[in-house]
């Protein structure tokens, strides 16, 4: 099987992919955040959140933010701001800089407009993408990586997974109940794994993520098996538990060595933030 | 003064704009969506984070909304992509709202990859329908228009909104259709409102939209103004909400309230409509868009660039610095009422000839811009 390759991040974190992050802090910024990173090869971000937050959902929403924004996939980021969001864009690049991520600000009022605040992002943003490009990823111990696993209802088979996993001395981490797909993506990302394996419901579809490379593993379902080629990992008629989870494993190590999975492939960048009260 | 014109549609409504949607039924398509419509020029998608569980309580409203979005007269025709064939009942309610829609799903043609390029002959039928539509002139009476603001400020209430109140009360005399939303915003304005109501029943129902929303919040243990007014607010000099509410529900003019509809309804004959919207630009936009609005007038005092996909977003500072520093973001600056240099009335008529020049084809600043923000509203009681 092959090594992982990423990038230290200083600390025992080490990254499987090497993003520059142009994360809008409110939907208001993402129009111009992903212009940023279209001019400069980053991960541009799109959601629909960041205003009119209240409490526990306001924090809720910042800690994952600033969570995916250190993840060690992330290289450096770039946050962009409007300005007279609930979500500041200034606090949350503050917070994402206090944990030690390289990270700038352009905001889109205190820049002085779209025009103003593209020249700035574009600027900040590829001399950050040139810095980025100057490291060399180098092979690292699987013991390093750390995998979360998105496999709700999956039974015999998800205990399968995690067991390969420990038996290769990989550390997974799990989303917190009940949170599953796209939602579950970011909270694991958040939460500092560098690459997810994630099995949809046998009726949805699989979906990538903006900042983590993501597994997907099919169900023997009608949908699942039509659509097989936007799966890494489709199980074949009859197969073992045991032997699916080693092929889970095997597609994983190699998304961590590089290879890029079906989502990478075809620009599948989700994200999807978990709310937990409605916008006022 | 341009003269207004639109498109008359089969089912008899009029759009300002003639797009081609690719909509994706659910977050699972955004990439197809999204890929069909990079082919296809003239076409513009969309992408949200609707994941589509069947049994997600907002699922009704979710699928309201993104048919009421897809049914606005802006759209010539709609491109509906889907994951398997659960999504035809978007589809099918697109349909029965008498719009040109065609749909694929992921499952019939092997992903994503098999979908973009199956998408490709579906979508140049779509556009050469949307081609053939003709420009002419528009009876006024078939236009409805957002009112919406966006990054208030202290000014809001002196200069923008009152305009375009004026603005709103002459388009409702002509036979227009005028909507204010955001009911988080009206919060301390809803008996001056109701006292405007046509009918006790509507004046009853404009009370109570905004009762149910602070019992709502308190329910959750929220307090509202740790939301409102939002922090760019207060750096605009506004203190309440009530404040904030007070100058919010001037952008609806004298007109009597003919009207409140639900998120994303549909309003009746023509007058002046609330619709129960949250605070949120884009949610409310989206809900706005979704109810048949074929354009929003947004003021602003903070400066926001905010537009939608397929209406025009007509922009109207409430002051001249924000204007000036934000130049090409802002369509009119009704901050020179403050020097006077233009009278309120004036800068009332400047709008409505804004509305009906922006309609009659004239790019707005967000438009020029390329801004095409999406969100859908969610009741919030999803996970439990």
């Amino acid at each position: 099987m092959k090594a992982p390759r990423g990038y230290g991040r200083g600390g025992a974190a080490v990254g499987v992919r090497n993003h520059l992050l142009v994360l809008p802090s409110v939907v208001c910024s993402t129009h111009v955040a992903g212009q940023i990173a279209a001019a400069a090869d980053g991960v541009g971000v799109v959601h629909q959140h960041g205003c009119l937050q209240v409490g526990d959902d306001l924090r809720h929403s910042e800690r994952l933010l600033t969570g995916v924004a250190t993840n060690p996939n992330v290289g450096a980021v770039l946050v962009v701001s409007l300005g007279c969001e609930t979500l500041r864009g200034a606090g949350l690049a503050k917070r994402i800089g206090e944990r030690g991520q390289i990270v700038e600000l352009v905001g889109i009022q205190a820049d002085g407009g779209t025009a103003a605040a593209l020249e700035h992002g574009r600027e900040a943003a590829a001399r950050m993408s040139a810095e980025l490009l100057r490291r060399e990823p180098a092979e690292f111990a699987r013991e390093e990586l750390t995998v979360g696993l998105d496999l709700p209802g999956s039974g015999a088979e998800a205990k399968a997974i995690e067991a390969a996993f420990d038996a290769a001395g990989i550390a997974t981490i799990q989303p917190p109940a009940g949170i599953e797909g796209p939602e579950a993506h970011v909270e694991l990302a958040a939460a500092g794994a560098v690459i997810v394996v994630s099995r949809p419901p046998a009726e949805e579809a699989p979906m990538g993520f903006a900042v983590a490379p993501v597994i997907a593993v099919g169900h023997r379902s009608e949908l699942h098996e039509a659509i097989a080629e936007d799966f890494d990992v489709s199980p074949a008629a009859g197969e073992e538990p045991g032997a699916l989870a080693q092929r889970v494993l095997e597609a994983t190590l190699a998304g961590a060595a590089g290879e890029l999975t079906a989502a990478e492939s075809r620009g599948s960048r989700e994200f999807v933030l978990r709310r937990l009260a409605v916008t006022m | 003064m341009s003269e207004l014109t639109g498109y008359r549609r089969e089912n008899g409504r009029w759009g300002v704009r003639n797009h081609v949607l690719v909509l994706p039924a659910r977050a699972g398509a955004n990439v197809a969506a999204a890929g069909i419509a990079a082919g296809a020029a003239g076409a513009v998608a969309v992408r949200h984070e609707w994941v589509g569980h069947p049994d997600d309580p907002d699922a009704a409203l979710v699928r309201r909304t993104l048919a009421g979005f897809a049914c606005n007269p802006n759209v010539a025709a709609v491109l509906v992509v889907g994951v398997g064939p659960a999504d035809a009942a978007l589809t099918a309610e697109i349909a029965a709202r008498g719009q040109r829609v065609e749909f694929l799903t992921l499952a019939e043609h092997r992903g994503s990859a098999g979908t973009i390029a199956a998408g490709q002959g579906l979508i140049s039928s779509l556009l050469t329908t949307a081609a053939v539509a003709v420009r002419e002139p528009m009876p006024i009476s078939e236009l409805v228009v957002g009112l919406e603001c966006g990054g208030s400020d202290a000014l809001s209430g002196i200069t923008a909104n009152p305009a375009l109140g004026i603005a709103s009360d002459r388009l409702v005399a002509e036979g227009a259709t005028t909507m204010l939303s955001e009911v988080p915003e009206l919060v301390g304005a809803e008996r001056i409102l109701a006292a405007r109501a046509v009918s006790a029943e509507v004046g009853e129902r404009m009370v109570r939209v905004v009762e149910d929303f602070e019992r709502e919040v308190e329910a959750l243990g929220i307090d509202i103004r740790g939301a409102q007014p939002t922090p760019g607010n207060i750096e605009g000099g506004l203190t309440t909400i009530e404040e904030k509410s007070l100058g919010a529900a001037k952008k609806a003019g004298n007109a009597p309230l003919t009207g409140v509809i639900d998120f994303a309804a549909q309003p009746g004959p023509h007058g002046l409509y609330v619709m129960d919207t949250p605070g949120h630009d884009i949610e409310q936009m989206v809900g706005l868009v979704a109810g048949g609005c074929q354009i929003v007038a947004f003021t602003t005092g903070r400066g926001t660039p905010t537009g939608s996909p397929i209406a025009p977003c007509l922009k109207i500072s409430t002051n001249s610095r924000i204007f000036a520093r934000m130049a090409g973001d802002i369509d009119l600056d009704a901050g020179r009422i403050v020097d006077g240099s233009v009278t309120l009335a004036e800068m009332g008529e400047e709008i409505y000839d804004g509305i009906v020049a922006a309609c009659a084809g004239e790019p707005t600043a967000s438009e020029r811009r390329g801004n095409s923000e999406f969100a859908i509203r969610r009741a919030g009681q999803h996970h439990g």
